[in-house]
């Protein structure tokens, strides 16, 4: 059928890749997880909140690197939407995620000790900041991170889904998904098709 | 109490038996119709404008259910997919089979793209030499096309293409900014780039309401605004008082009388686990064309031991679908750092490029027939091209919002030819729950459709680069066979029967009082979408059977 969107190709084409990546599966699935259960709405309560699936200390890696991934700037990031829990809630729901993510965070720790001497959460915002960049880069992974950087992928697409589901994300991207028009929605620039004007002011 | 007799009885009720349900009991004749599934509650089983944060799982899904049929299978709309019936594949053969049980079957979901078929796809035998003609023409069939734009209600504009017909159009989707950069690289290259013929109302129609462009088409639509037979053939079906509307009716096989006519079906309640017999004087199969081949083989008796209306052999051969696939991904520069723009109002249905190779010569390309290309983009309901860029932190959220509006995506819809070597068979161990065998995929994709593909992956970096854009990849492989669910041929009509299921009106040339009316009467798929296609020649097939029951060839109740 002609009608599916680029963004379930997409999902489609993500899960194809995951699915290669036997030990780091990234979205093996389809799942998710978010702040509500059922119709009932769950207060977002860092302070109180109990991992289903992480360990505390596990959950503090998880949701420091969650913030670092979307921070908090100028717009609120993963911290005001929750994504920590998000993943923990999804990877409590997936069994294969399980053991991906528990080698990847004991990985990450072990990393650190081993170059700053001290445990992630430990780190400076900068150690935590130079250690992660090296595993940020799509496809260029340093030689022996293999682990490092699945994991960090795997970690960052986790966080960028949760974000971009809840409430906040949609308004981070002013996202126009699921709203009434009266017309079809026409671009507004027809006197340029090919949009040269933009492109002037904004490449 | 005597068994109570129908005049026919219409197994399924998507887009092919629901036209014919609609048109029997509109001539007065009385129909029971089976249906695998219950009926659909929009309320409950659309997305209803649910939102991702809405859902447990966010719209996605509970990870530990495995056998996801893939983009429409979610968890909006899950329950209206059939997971119980399994199916089984040849060595070497991948196939995904989404099957919708629900009343209405795929039209709930359809992606309503309503191209017509032209002679150029009925000819197409006589213009390249390969396989055999349609035994129908285009301006046979035009005057049904034409009724079921009517019905339907169709957006787009008339483009004088050879390949494409052109049919009574309501006004076409607006362009957005991403269609006319575009179509300013399509020119340049020399493709073309125009509104898609999309089922989706751009205004009242018939007394549907005019689509409110939400944008969630595919996982059901709360008002009818698009054509759906629940919405748009089962009321008036109902309104006639002739339809008994039988669901989570299971067909399992037609029963024939001792001349080997037929006389019912029996099927399964899958909510007593019973056998049922219901009868009548003529027999739809209409339950999409693996699912009907299916039942026609399951159909086995004296008469016909292959299966019925079988005595030519080729029911289930011939199988052909459309390749999908993802011929080029990337972005336009020109939308970087724009405000975010409801460019997802239609998925992938607002624009087209309808085929151009192969219009005047049918061999100038280094394959035969055409494609079809859907271009999509912008703005979408997830920023799913974030994965594809590196790093983390604030630079990381910023050029996901500057890059939400920029994406764009071309994907191809291929048809695969004719061969000896695709087809469905029954799996001579394989049963399904009920005790019936299951279907078995046995398809690869040939070599002519996998040069389409490799075509298209050019054309279209050239047309994305000649629009100012940056190209940033392509799909790796094609979708695997059965994604596009416009699989065909199972059953072809033609006029020997020695190789045709069916003559040209859908009837079986083996059993006169048994019609298939989907997309197993067709010949192959054509760069065409199937669905307009399955509405006007079941449209034309029921006008045939209500002919004959005038005739007297099948006696009314």
């Amino acid at each position: 059928m002609a009608g599916q969107g680029i963004q379930r190709r997409e999902m489609l084409r993500i899960l194809g890749t995951a699915a290669a990546a036997a030990h780091f599966p990234g979205f093996s699935k389809w799942g998710f997880a978010c702040g509500h259960i059922g119709n009932a709405t769950l207060q977002i309560k860092p302070a109180t909140y109990t991992p289903q699936f992480f360990t505390a200390a596990e959950y503090a890696v998880v949701e420091r690197l969650t913030e670092m991934i979307i921070p908090t700037d100028s717009t609120p990031g993963a911290k005001e939407a929750g994504v920590a829990e998000f993943i923990d809630f999804m990877v409590a729901s997936d069994p294969e995620a399980q053991y991906p993510f528990r080698t990847g965070l004991t990985w990450l720790n072990a990393h650190a000790e081993q170059t700053a001497g001290k445990r992630f959460v430990e780190l400076t915002p900068d150690q935590q900041t130079s250690l992660l960049e090296p595993l940020s880069f799509k496809d260029k992974g340093r030689p022996g991170d293999d682990i490092g950087h699945r994991f960090f992928h795997t970690v960052r697409e986790y966080t960028v889904t949760g974000f971009y589901t809840s409430e906040i994300g949609f308004k981070e991207l002013d996202n126009p998904a699921l709203k009434f028009y009266a017309e079809s929605p026409e671009c507004p620039h027809k006197g340029d098709p090919e949009h040269l004007h933009l492109s002037q002011t904004h490449s | 109490m005597a068994k109570q007799i129908y005049d026919v009885i219409v197994i399924g009720t998507g887009a092919g038996g629901g036209m014919a349900i609609k048109t029997l009991c509109e001539a007065g004749l009385k129909v029971c119709a089976l249906n695998a599934g219950r009926r659909l509650d929009p309320e409950k089983d659309f997305r209803y404008h649910r939102m991702p944060w809405d859902m447990k799982f966010r719209g996605l899904d509970d990870p530990k259910r495995s056998e996801s049929f893939g983009y429409m299978d979610n968890e909006y709309t899950k329950q209206a997919w059939d997971h119980e019936i399994p199916f089984t594949v040849a060595p070497g053969t991948k196939w995904m089979w989404p099957r919708c049980k629900a009343v209405g079957g795929k039209t709930n979901f359809w992606g309503r793209s309503s191209a017509r078929f032209g002679d150029i796809d009925f000819k197409a035998a006589s213009r390249d030499g390969y396989d055999v003609d349609w035994p129908i023409t285009h301006e046979e069939i035009s005057p049904f096309y034409t009724r079921v734009e009517k019905m339907i209600g169709v957006a787009s504009t008339v483009q004088n293409r050879p390949s494409n017909p052109d049919g009574s159009y309501l006004r076409p989707f607006n362009f957005r900014c991403l269609d006319f950069i575009l179509a300013a690289g399509c020119n340049k290259v020399g493709v073309p780039y125009l509104p898609d013929r999309c089922a989706q109302l751009t205004q009242p129609h018939e007394g549907h309401p005019a689509c409110h462009f939400c944008g969630e088409c595919t996982t059901g639509c709360d008002v009818g605004a698009f054509f759906s037979t629940p919405y748009f053939l089962l009321p008036k079906a109902e309104a006639t008082k002739n339809l008994e509307l039988r669901t989570d009716a299971l067909a399992k096989n037609v029963l024939v009388d001792e001349n080997g006519q037929a006389t019912g079906v029996a099927y399964l309640d899958r909510k007593t686990k019973q056998e049922v017999e219901v009868y009548g004087r003529a027999v739809v199969v209409a339950a999409s064309c693996i699912e009907s081949a299916r039942i026609m083989l399951n159909s086995k008796s004296r008469h016909w031991p292959n299966g019925i209306a079988n005595s030519s052999g080729q029911v289930g051969r011939n199988l052909c679908d459309h390749l999908y696939g993802e011929s080029v991904r990337g972005y336009l520069p020109q939308l970087l750092g724009q405000p975010s723009f409801p460019d997802h109002v239609a998925d992938s249905t607002i624009a087209w490029m309808p085929r151009w190779q192969n219009l005047k010569d049918p061999h100038e390309e280094k394959f035969i027939r055409g494609y079809s290309v859907y271009p999509d983009g912008g703005c979408t309901e997830f920023p799913w091209f974030a994965n594809d860029l590196d790093g983390f932190g604030s630079s990381f959220k910023r050029e996901i919002k500057r890059r939400y509006p920029s994406p764009v995506s071309f994907g191809i819809q291929a048809p695969s030819l004719r061969s000896e070597t695709n087809f469905m068979d029954l799996d001579p161990e394989v049963k399904d729950p009920y005790g019936i065998p299951v279907a078995r995929m046995h398809f690869e994709w040939d070599e002519n459709v996998l040069k389409m593909w490799e075509h298209s992956k050019q054309v279209c970096a050239d047309v994305l680069r000649a629009a100012g854009g940056v190209v940033e990849g392509s799909g790796d492989t094609p979708e695997i066979p059965g994604w596009s669910l416009h699989e065909t041929g199972t059953c072809r009509m033609g006029n020997d029967p020695k190789s045709f299921v069916t003559n040209r009106f859908g009837q079986t040339h083996d059993v006169p009082n048994l019609y298939v009316c989907d997309a197993s009467v067709f010949l192959n798929c054509t760069d065409k979408t199937t669905t307009i296609s399955i509405l006007a020649f079941s449209l034309r097939t029921s006008e045939h059977l209500i002919e004959n029951f005038r005739q007297g060839e099948h006696k009314a109740a």
